[in-house]
C-alpha cells in the first residue's frame, strides 16, 4: 500500500523553542492515524505543516507525493480539512454554506450533510454564529463528508461533542472510512473512544515522540504493573526499561514495554522487596496517561 | 507574485519615508533665516536696511545704525502716514514741493510669487459693465469662457446666453482673435475703483484687451514685439491709472502695459527668475523699487520714473543646503519627496536632491549593516540582491523599508 | 468556482456596500439640496463666484467619504476571514492561494468601483445641472484623488488585517496613514491635476499588497 502522508525529518522551532526534531510520519492509504498529545505538544503545528500553513524549519511533508507547502488545487480537492474548534464561515446559514462549498468540489455529495443537518433542529435562515458549539461542529463535519475527500485531516474533531454523539460519530467515521477506503489523519487531546477509531497511534510529548506504532501493537506491548514497595525510598524511575512511574507513598504504578517476567525478575535480582505485584489491563486513555505522565 | 507584492510595498514605504523623515527632520532642526528688508531712500539716494532681531536693527548700506524714528525719516515715501502723524514729513524733497495727495496717488505695490503662476486658474469670469454710470460695480449674473468662441453662461439657469455670446465672439473674431484663449487675466472683483476688463492671450500668443462698455464689446489688439510671450499677467488697479498690468514674459522679462496708449515698457531688471523668485515692486513719487527675493539672496533694483536703473543692492546669505542643518541633511538623506512645493499650488511628486554627496557614505554604511544582518541570519545573499541594491540607492529609506516589509521567503 | 467566491464575498459585504452607497446617495442629494437653497437665496452668480474665486468647495464634506467606504468594505470583507484564522479555509479551497485572494480582492474592488462610479456619476450629473463643464471638470479633478484614497484604504485594510504579526500591523498602519494622506492634501480646487496619473499608478500597484501578508500567514509567521 502507498503512503498518503509521508513526513520526513520534520524539524520545527518557534524561535528558540524546539517543537520536535526529525519527526517521521507515514500514513498508509486507507488507514487511520491518531496523533495524540497533551495541549501544546505540537499537534496543531503538525496539522499546520500538513496543510501548508507553516513552513517547517527543515524536513518536508508529502501528501499524495506533493510537498504540502505547494499543494496543487487537484490535491487540495482530495483533502478534507477540519480546523481545530470546527471553524467555519459563521456569517452564513447552513444553506448558504452548502451552496458555497458545493461549487468547488466536482464529487460533492450533499446527502450526508443534509442528513446531519436534519437532526440539528436549526431554522433554515439561522446563521451558524448563533448555533451551539455542538451544532457548529456537525455543520463542519457534515461539510467534510459532503466534500467526499480521499484524505480527511481532522484537528481535534471531538472537541465540544457530547459523549454520546462523540461515540456515534467515531463509529460512523470508522465505518465510513473503511467502507469507502478513506484515509484519516486525526489529532485529539481527548483520548476516550479513540481506540475505536484509529489503526495507528502517534503519541507526542513536548519536543519528542513517545510512541509510533499500530494501536494494537501499542496496546499489547505497553503494560502497567502495580505493586507495593516495602521500602518507599527505592527509586526505580531511572531504570532504562521503565517508561514511566507513578508513586503514591509506597504504591507503585510502573509502565513499561517489557514483559511481566522481565519486571519480576528485575525486582528479584535487585532484591527489591515488594508485594501485591499484578498486571493491570489498560484502556487507551490509561495507556496515554501512563506514557505521557499526569502532569 | 508574493515577491512582487513585497517589492511594491517596499517601494511605497520608501516613498512614504522620503516624505516623512525629511519633514520630521526639518521640523526638528530647521532654523529660521532672518532676511533683510531693503528700502531706498529718496532723500539720501542710498539703501536702508531693516534687520529682524531683538532689538530690530535699522542701518544704511554702510552699516551706520539709526533709531526707528530716524530710519523712518529717511524713507518718507514709505512712511508718509507715520511722518504726517509725527509732523516730520518734509515739505520738499530734492527741491520738489511735496503734495501729500500726490504722494498717495503715486504709491503702488505688487507682489508676484511663483505659485501665482503655477496654480489652477478659473476658466470662467464675470464681465463687468465698465461704464454703468453707477458709483460701484455690480456682479453680473453671467460668466464668460473662451473656448471655440466666447460664451456667456447665465449662473441662475446654467444656460448659454446666445445673443451676447455671438456679439462678443464676432467682435473678437473681427480683431483677429485665434480661439481658444490660453490666458484670461483681470481683477474679477467688485471691490476695485473701476473696471478695465480683461487682458487675454489667444492661442497664437496675441494679446487682447477686452471689456464691456454699455453692453457692447470693446476689443483692442495690443501689438507685441515679435516672439514675445507672457507666462504671467498681473492686472493692477493703482490710483495713478498709468498702466493696466505687470506682465512677465516667458524669458522672465518684467513689463508694464500703459493705459490708453497700450505701450509695453520693459524694466531693466535681469536678476528675476520667475519660477523661483518672489518679485515685489513698490512704486512711489520718485522711483520704482524692484525687489527680487530668492532662496539665498535678495536683489533690489531702483528705477527712476523714466524706468531707468539708478541704483541696485545685492545681499546674500547661506542657502539652506549650505547651513549646518542643511549639510547634515545632505549626509542623511539622498533625496526628499514633497507633495507640495513652495513655488506651486499644484500637488505633485516633487523630488528634491538633498544638496550634498555625504549620503553616499551613509548608504554604503547601511549596505554593510544590512549585509552583516543577513550574514548573522545565515540568509542566502542571492535572494537579497534587490534589497541590497535598494539600500545602496535609497539609503536610509530603503534600509528601513526592507526591514519593515521583511524579506523572508522560504523557497 | 469564482461564482462561489463571489457568493461568499457578497454575503459578507452586501449590507455594508448597500448601506455605504445609500448613505452616499443621500449625502449627495443633501449636498445639492444645499446648492439649490444657495441658488434660491443668494443667486447663482454669487454661488459661482465663491467657487471660482474664493476657493469654496461645495462638496468639501465628501473628502473622507470614499476613504471611509474603502475602510468599511475592507473590514467587512477581511475581518471575518481573520476571526479564528478562518483564512485557512480559504487557502484550503482547491485553487491556488494567490488566485483565491486575487479573486476575492477583485470582487471587492469591483463592488467599490461600482459604488464609487455611481456616486461620482450622480455628482457629475447633478453638477452639470448647476455648473458649466469647466467647473464640473475642476470638481472632478478635485474629488478623484479622494476616491483613489478609498481604494488605497481598501488595499491597506486587506494587507493589515491579513498580516499575522501585531507589531507589523502597527507599522503597516503607520505607512497606510501617511500614504493615504498624499491623496487628501490640498484644499485648492483642481490642484491635484499633475499628480493624478502618478496616484493612479500607485493605487493600481497597491492592489496586490495583500498577497504579501497572506504569504507571511501561510508560512506561519507569528
Amino acid at each position: 500500500m502507498n503512503n498518503v502522508i509521508e513526513c520526513r525529518n520534520l524539524t520545527h522551532y518557534y524561535g528558540k523553542k524546539m517543537v520536535y526534531e526529525n519527526l517521521n510520519i507515514h500514513v498508509m492509504d486507507g488507514s487511520i492515524l491518531g496523533l495524540l498529545g497533551k495541549n501544546g505538544a505540537g499537534k496543531t503545528t503538525t496539522i499546520n505543516i500538513l496543510n501548508g500553513f507553516l513552513q517547517p524549519r527543515s524536513g518536508e511533508c508529502l501528501i499524495y507525493g506533493e510537498n504540502s507547502q505547494h499543494l496543487t488545487p487537484a490535491t487540495k480537492a482530495r483533502i478534507g480539512f477540519l480546523i481545530e474548534g470546527h471553524i467555519q464561515y459563521t456569517f452564513m446559514n447552513i444553506h448558504q454554506i452548502e451552496k458555497f462549498y458545493s461549487g468547488f468540489y466536482p464529487n460533492w455529495k450533499p446527502a450526508p450533510y443534509w442528513e446531519l443537518m436534519s437532526k440539528l433542529k436549526v431554522s433554515p435562515t439561522q446563521k451558524i454564529s448563533t448555533m451551539s458549539c455542538g451544532q457548529r461542529s456537525q455543520v463542519a463535519l457534515g461539510l467534510i463528508l459532503a466534500q467526499n475527500p480521499d484524505l480527511l485531516i481532522l484537528d481535534d474533531f471531538s472537541m465540544g461533542l457530547d459523549p454520546g454523539y462523540r461515540r456515534l460519530f467515531i463509529d460512523y467515521l470508522r465505518e465510513y472510512a473503511k467502507s469507502e477506503n478513506k484515509t484519516i489523519f486525526t489529532t485529539s487531546h481527548i483520548i476516550q473512544d479513540m481506540e475505536r477509531l484509529i489503526d495507528d497511534v502517534l503519541i507526542m510529548d513536548y519536543n519528542r515522540v513517545l510512541a509510533q506504532c499500530p494501536i494494537s501493537e501499542f496496546m499489547t506491548t505497553f503494560k502497567r504493573f502495580d505493586f507495593e514497595l516495602e521500602n518507599d525510598q527505592v527509586n526505580l524511575k531511572k531504570e532504562p526499561f521503565v517508561r514511566n512511574l507513578e508513586m503514591v507513598k509506597n504504591k507503585v504504578e510502573l509502565y513499561t514495554y517489557e514483559s511481566k517476567e522481565f519486571v519480576q525478575k528485575f525486582l528479584e535480582n535487585n532484591s527489591v522487596g515488594h508485594k501485591g505485584f499484578k498486571q493491570v489491563k489498560m484502556e487507551l486513555e490509561d495507556a496515554f496517561i501512563g506514557l505521557t505522565g499526569k502532569y | 507574485m508574493e515577491k512582487f507584492s513585497r517589492i511594491i510595498l517596499v517601494l511605497v514605504a520608501i516613498l512614504i519615508l522620503a516624505i516623512t523623515l525629511p519633514m520630521l527632520y526639518w521640523m526638528a532642526f530647521e532654523k529660521p533665516i532672518k532676511k533683510p528688508n531693503v528700502f531706498y531712500s529718496c532723500t539720501d539716494d542710498d539703501f536702508f536696511i531693516q534687520r529682524a532681531g531683538t532689538p530690530i536693527i535699522f542701518e544704511d548700506s554702510k552699516g551706520n545704525k539709526y533709531t526707528r524714528e530716524k530710519f523712518e525719516q529717511k524713507l518718507p515715501m514709505m512712511n508718509f502716514q507715520q511722518l504726517m502723524v509725527s509732523g516730520l514729513m518734509p515739505d520738499s524733497i530734492k527741491g520738489k514741493a511735496i503734495d501729500i495727495h500726490e504722494v498717495g496717488r503715486n504709491r503702488s505695490f505688487i507682489r508676484i510669487k511663483p505659485e501665482d503662476m503655477n496654480c489652477p486658474k478659473p476658466k470662467l469670469f464675470p464681465m463687468f459693465e465698465s461704464q454703468s454710470g453707477r458709483a460701484s460695480l455690480e456682479l453680473p449674473n453671467d460668466y464668460f469662457r473662451i473656448t471655440w468662441r466666447v460664451e456667456f453662461i447665465d449662473a441662475g439657469s446654467n444656460k448659454i446666453l446666445e445673443e451676447k455670446s455671438q456679439l462678443f465672439s464676432a467682435a473678437l473674431y473681427h480683431k483677429g482673435f485665434a480661439f481658444p484663449a490660453i490666458k484670461i487675466e483681470g481683477i474679477p472683483t467688485t471691490r476695485k475703483s473701476c473696471d478695465e476688463g480683461y487682458l487675454i492671450v489667444d492661442s497664437s500668443n496675441q494679446l487682447f484687451h477686452v471689456k464691456m462698455i454699455k453692453g457692447q464689446p470693446f476689443v483692442k489688439k495690443i501689438s507685441l514685439p515679435e516672439g514675445l510671450k507672457f507666462k504671467h499677467i498681473a492686472c493692477v488697479d493703482f490710483k495713478d491709472k498709468k498702466y493696466y498690468a505687470y506682465l512677465i514674459s516667458d524669458k522672465d522679462g518684467i513689463y508694464i502695459l500703459t493705459q490708453d496708449e497700450y505701450e509695453l515698457i520693459k524694466f531693466p531688471v535681469t536678476e528675476y527668475d520667475a519660477g523661483n523668485c518672489e518679485l515685489k515692486i513698490f512704486g512711489d513719487l520718485f522711483n520704482y523699487n524692484v525687489t527680487v527675493d530668492a532662496e539665498g539672496h535678495t536683489d533690489v533694483i531702483i528705477l527712476n520714473k523714466e524706468y531707468k536703473k539708478v541704483d541696485s543692492y545685492h545681499e546674500s546669505w547661506p542657502k539652506l543646503s549650505d547651513r549646518t542643518e542643511g549639510k547634515i541633511f545632505g549626509y542623511l538623506f539622498p533625496v526628499e519627496l514633497l507633495m507640495e512645493d513652495r513655488n506651486s499650488k499644484y500637488i505633485n511628486f516633487y523630488w528634491k536632491g538633498s544638496g550634498g554627496k555625504g549620503w553616499i557614505i551613509l548608504n554604503l554604511l547601511l549596505v554593510a549593516v544590512h549585509f552583516l544582518i543577513l550574514r548573522q541570519r545565515e540568509a542566502k545573499l542571492k535572494g537579497h540582491t534587490v534589497d541590497l541594491a535598494l539600500v545602496a540607492v535609497t539609503g536610509i529609506y530603503g534600509f528601513l523599508a526592507v526591514h519593515l516589509f521583511q524579506n523572508k521567503f522560504f523557497d | 468556482m469564482w461564482k462561489s467566491i463571489v457568493y461568499k464575498e457578497w454575503l459578507k459585504i452586501r449590507w455594508f456596500l448597500i448601506g455605504f452607497t445609500t448613505l452616499g446617495i443621500v449625502g449627495i442629494g443633501y449636498l445639492f439640496l444645499k446648492v439649490q437653497h444657495g441658488f434660491t437665496f443668494n443667486g447663482g452668480s454669487g454661488f459661482w463666484y465663491n467657487i471660482l474665486f474664493m476657493g469654496f468647495q461645495f462638496f468639501g464634506y465628501f473628502k473622507y467619504f470614499p476613504l471611509f467606504g474603502g475602510l468599511l468594505i475592507g473590514v467587512a470583507q477581511y475581518f471575518p476571514e481573520t476571526i479564528n484564522k478562518r483564512i485557512k479555509l480559504t487557502f484550503h479551497l482547491p485553487l491556488k492561494e494567490n488566485n483565491v485572494l486575487l479573486m476575492m480582492h477583485a470582487f471587492g474592488v469591483v463592488c467599490l468601483l461600482i459604488s464609487f462610479l455611481l456616486l461620482l456619476g450622480m455628482f457629475v450629473t447633478m453638477s452639470n445641472f448647476y455648473f458649466p463643464s469647466q467647473m464640473v471638470y475642476d470638481s472632478v479633478v478635485s474629488v478623484i484623488p479622494w476616491f483613489l484614497a478609498g481604494l488605497v484604504a481598501y488595499f491597506f485594510v486587506a494587507l493589515i488585517v491579513l498580516e499575522p504579526v501585531w507589531m507589523y500591523r502597527f507599522f503597516y498602519t503607520l505607512v497606510a496613514g501617511f500614504f493615504a494622506d498624499i491623496y487628501i492634501k490640498s484644499p485648492v480646487i483642481a490642484a491635484y491635476g499633475p499628480a493624478i496619473p502618478g496616484l493612479f499608478v500607485l493605487t493600481i500597484l497597491m492592489s496586490v499588497a495583500l498577497l504579501f501578508s497572506a504569504y507571511r500567514f501561510r508560512k506561519g509567521e507569528m
